[in-house]
């Protein structure tokens, strides 16, 4: 059973850091912060899943590193942003992987919706110096794609309510989120 | 129910004309069939129907129980009764299933959907297509196989019941068992609404032994060159398109 940990900012700039030293799966959500986050992961074969979700008004970081201390280490990344107005939102995503560590997974999946003309900018970084090291990386920025809208709205799903279905799926990205720790933000998700 | 009369369409922002003085009636409890050669602008029509974002109808008229639907928004085509099964549906991430039919079956009837009664619908109409209740639960078409994605078209029908059908390629990606299964529940939502009219488009006549059709046109170059019944796609398969004189060369 993996430790569960859920983190809301509000309109403040933090740092966090987290020594790892069993399963864990962080919920982070966002509303208009910028963060710094280090992560170390301390114990063979332990894992982690991080979903930031973040939802921008001003100009924004979010910077997160990935520390793969130990051999057999495994962490997925789901970064997840909504850039609304015409504002600089920035992720700078590392994975590190040294090379006294083996047979680590390293994986990270960034993207940001930018609402409005917003300069957004994902810098998605694999620092791997092993070379038994299973690693992804993906980044998207742009709008919901028209293909998308077009489905939904050929089922009688109007515009707007389109949108609102799109940015709940986006932003709250895993069934396990337990609703009742993030109101805040789901509030948030409505004013959009 | 669906009249299309000299429609002339072409794609977005370019001068690439597709549908070319395209005229096409249909009356309520009718199945009609389209084939042709690719390229041809069977999809083309279908999505023009729809109001697809690519498309622009540049002149004519496309009449749906007797209103003009070509200025409409593609939700209001739907909320008329169009409906349009996809060729190669969309994966959208992170809407389940359970949700965007829940709310679009909302949307279509403009009344709140009961969670509960909804769920109970939703596990026999999954049972009648074949499908595991658990697919309710996932995001909307991601890692279906194209069998369950075409099959999923048809459990939205059910749910949304429209009162127009297009099937666009349906038999396409289709095993025989999987292809036999969503024609009986076509063919059994006809049953249960009998006023309802289809438009089928394909390529082989395989699924027109299952949906039987009224009527068979061959497209070709953006309009209909022939007409016909069901044995004009038994020929076409045959002979081709240049064998039944469609103005295809040879």
């Amino acid at each position: 059973m993996a430790k569960i940990i859920y983190v809301v900012d509000d309109n403040e700039n933090k740092n966090y850091k987290y020594n790892i030293k069993e399963d864990t799966i962080i919920y982070h959500f966002s509303i208009n912060s910028s963060s710094d986050v280090e992560i170390n992961l301390d114990k063979e074969d332990v894992s982690l899943y991080y979903y930031y979700n973040n939802i921008n008004y001003d100009d924004n970081k979010f910077n997160i590193k990935v520390n793969h201390n130990k051999n057999n280490t495994h962490s997925e990344l789901f970064n997840h942003g909504v850039n609304v107005f015409c504002n600089k939102l920035m992720y700078y995503v590392d994975g590190v992987v040294p090379k006294s560590s083996s047979k680590c997974i390293c994986n990270q999946d960034n993207q940001i919706i930018n609402m409005d003309n917003g300069k957004s900018t994902i810098c998605p970084n694999l620092l791997i110096d092993n070379y038994d090291v299973d690693s992804n990386h993906s980044a998207y920025i742009g709008k919901f794609k028209d293909e998308v809208m077009f489905y939904l709205m050929s089922r009688g799903i109007s515009r707007e309510v389109a949108y609102r279905l799109l940015l709940n799926g986006f932003l709250i990205n895993s069934d396990c989120i337990e609703k009742d720790k993030i109101k805040l933000f789901l509030d948030e998700i409505e004013k959009i | 129910m669906l009249e299309i009369n000299h429609l002339y369409a072409k794609v977005k922002d370019k001068d690439v004309e597709i549908l070319k003085d395209f005229s096409l009636k249909i009356n309520s409890s009718e199945v009609h069939a389209i084939m042709g050669p690719n390229g041809t602008g069977k999809s083309t029509l279908a999505k023009v129907l729809m109001g697809h974002y690519s498309y622009e109808v540049t002149s004519g008229v496309m009449s749906f129980l007797g209103e003009d639907i070509s200025t409409l928004e593609v939700n209001d085509r739907a909320k008329r009764g169009l409906f349009l099964c996809m060729q190669d549906p969309t994966v959208i991430e992170g809407v389940s299933n359970s949700e965007f039919l829940r709310t679009a079956k909302g949307e279509i009837t403009g009344e709140k959907v009961n969670l509960y009664s909804f769920i109970k619908d939703m596990d026999s109409a999954m049972k009648c297509v074949n499908l595991d209740s658990s697919m309710l639960h996932r995001s909307l078409n991601q890692g279906f196989s194209g069998g369950e994605k075409k099959k999923n078209e048809v459990l939205q029908l059910k749910v949304l019941k429209p009162k127009f059908i297009i099937l666009d390629e349906l038999d396409s990606g289709l095993d025989v068992d999987s292809l036999r299964i969503v024609c009986e529940n076509i063919n059994s939502y006809v049953e249960e609404n009998p006023e309802t009219s289809i438009l089928i488009i394909t390529h082989y006549p395989r699924i027109l032994e299952y949906i039987k059709p009224d009527y068979v046109h061959v497209m070709v170059d953006g309009k209909i060159q022939k007409t016909g019944n069901i044995d004009l796609a038994f020929t076409v398969e045959k002979d081709g398109y240049v064998g039944i004189g469609s103005g295809v060369d040879g």
